[in-house]
């Protein structure tokens, strides 16, 4: 049997990192997505999203929208005058939202996993 | 008071959260081979498409309509189905799961509130959390809940609530229910009551005691005291033990020959074994058998099946394919189109009552440690990434399902991809 661990009375469980990213298991939905136009809300190709239903948008939160049937990412920005789907990427224009368009919030962005991909096995050093 | 909460059109709200372009378009849900209509959404009920009716007969009104057309994702059903539950949890101290899209609350702690306010909280919530519709009626009985819960869905689908919480309400609800509308009345009853003129639950609901408690039986009396709104049917909080555990399906193509039968008979028994093990249950006897399709009628018919006693009860999925393989090899038959196998298993006892037999060879503890195994593997791997030589590599006796949606919230390889 040996010497019993003197770490044995410490250990903790290991840090588990879908209880850091998700909030509300029930209301959170994963998706990924291609394109560039959230490059600067840290959001770049192929990114995955953590999505949680649950939470009441807010101005200036990033969403996961419906417009006219088609999923989309942006940041929602409300203003005096309007509502705004604004693209994180001076290459793509803000859309404002009118009243013929139908846009509903599927769900608020509440993180984004991005997994490096080292594809050249050469060593370095 | 008791809410039956019930998810509308569950499957095809299901295909509709992933794909929201399919908001008010017709879906339907195909069942286990593509074979028939098993879930509609209202724009394809408005079409006048039946339940259960067999897809090859109506797939030009499919097509005529633009109808969206899934085979059956029991694995994004059940993910959203326990993502429904589990909120609903949240909201009485009993639930009752019914079935898949199906859910009692028991609300007797919330008496002293609002309750067709509470309803509305929760039918809010469960859609805000979920992406999936419910109604909810509410009455003093299970029996009054279902019929509630009917009158929501034909009356006032967009309100979403019914709370019959008076004797007037009682009375208009069963006044509005046909006979056979009654939960738990089946077809036999359904003739004996409509034979007699009763035409709604009101009349039966006013029918004399007497009467009912000589024509009808027990259950038929706790259906009588149910309607007046008098509780009888217990919560169930706990599942009820399976008494049963079967794996059987249509191929998806006639198979003919024999070690391409077999092979889906292994597979169907390495589930049943699967499905015994995860709910720690044993086995002492199997049934298997193999069968032709009987709506070919041009072709030789062949239908066998045999039940097999096995030497000690297990849940290991050597085993349980050996016993199925010698049981295969007597009620085979070549020379026929096979369109079916399944292995059932009977006299289920939990793993801690297993008796030993005393002429036992296996070596039980080598076996169950190798099961451990394998369960664990085939989690972390994939189904069936170890699996027996028996069960081979084929793919002709798997289900036909040309229309699967992917499983978006169950395997990471899988979730959606948004274009932005």
């Amino acid at each position: 049997m040996g010497f019993p661990s003197p770490a044995k009375d410490y250990q903790e469980d290991v840090i588990e990192l879908s209880q850091y990213l998700v909030q509300h298991p029930t209301a959170t939905f994963y998706f990924r997505v291609s394109g560039d136009s959230m490059i600067n809300a840290c959001m770049p190709h192929g990114s995955l999203l953590v999505v949680d239903r649950s939470i009441k948008p807010v101005s200036g939160m990033i969403v996961l929208a419906v417009l006219n049937g088609e999923f989309t990412v942006r940041r929602i920005v409300q203003t005096r005058r309007s509502l705004v789907l604004h693209p994180e990427n001076p290459a793509y224009k803000p859309l404002v939202v009118t009243e013929e368009m139908n846009m509903q919030v599927w769900g608020v962005v509440t993180a984004v996993v991005v997994k490096y991909k080292y594809e050249n096995n050469d060593r370095v050093g | 008071m008791i809410a039956l909460v019930d998810c509308n059109n569950f499957y095809a709200s299901c295909e509709r959260l992933f794909q929201p372009r399919l908001q008010n378009k017709p879906i339907v849900v195909l069942s286990n081979n593509d074979g028939c209509v098993i879930a509609r959404s209202d724009e394809a009920k408005e079409l006048g498409i039946e339940m259960g009716a067999p897809s090859f007969l109506i797939e030009s009104l499919l097509q005529q309509h633009n109808v969206s057309v899934f085979s059956s994702n029991y694995t994004l059903y059940g993910d959203l189905s326990d993502r429904v539950m589990t909120t609903l949890s949240q909201f009485a101290d009993q639930l009752e799961v019914y079935s898949i899209d199906e859910a009692f609350l028991n609300l007797t702690a919330f008496r002293h509130h609002n309750l067709t306010e509470y309803a509305h909280t929760i039918r809010n919530t469960v859609l805000q959390h979920t992406g999936i519709p419910v109604s909810v009626g509410i009455a003093p009985s299970k029996t009054l809940a279902k019929i509630a819960n009917r009158l929501v869905k034909k009356r006032n689908k967009q309100l979403g609530v019914y709370c019959i919480d008076s004797m007037e309400k009682i009375q208009f609800a069963l006044q509005h229910t046909p006979v056979k509308d009654i939960w738990g009345i089946g077809s036999q009853y359904t003739k004996l009551l409509t034979g007699h003129g009763f035409i709604t639950a009101w009349d039966v609901s006013r029918a004399p005691e007497e009467w009912i408690r000589k024509n009808l039986s027990v259950v038929g009396q706790r259906m009588y005291n149910e309607l007046k709104g008098i509780s009888c049917i217990s919560f169930e909080d706990m599942p009820a033990k399976k008494k049963m555990v079967c794996v059987a399906r249509g191929f998806g193509k006639v198979l003919s020959e024999q070690h391409e039968v077999m092979e889906a008979l292994a597979n169907f028994t390495a589930m049943v074994a699967a499905k015994l093990r995860s709910e720690q249950l044993a086995t002492n006897t199997i049934q298997i058998f193999v069968q032709t399709n009987a709506h070919r009628s041009n072709e030789p018919q062949y239908f066998r099946s045999l039940t097999i006693r096995l030497p000690v009860a297990t849940n290991s999925t050597n085993e349980l394919i050996y016993h199925a393989r010698q049981g295969f090899e007597t009620i085979y038959r070549p020379g026929y189109n096979y369109s079916k196998t399944g292995c059932t298993a009977m006299e289920l006892i939990p793993v801690t009552e297993v008796q030993s037999g005393i002429f036992d060879k296996e070596n039980r503890s080598r076996n169950s440690q190798l099961m451990q195994v394998l369960d664990k593997v085939n989690r972390s791997f994939g189904k069936n990434a170890v699996r027996f030589a028996l069960q081979g590599f084929g793919t002709r006796w798997k289900l036909r399902q040309l229309k699967l949606s992917p499983c978006y919230t169950t395997r990471i390889d899988e979730v959606l991809t948004i274009n932005i």
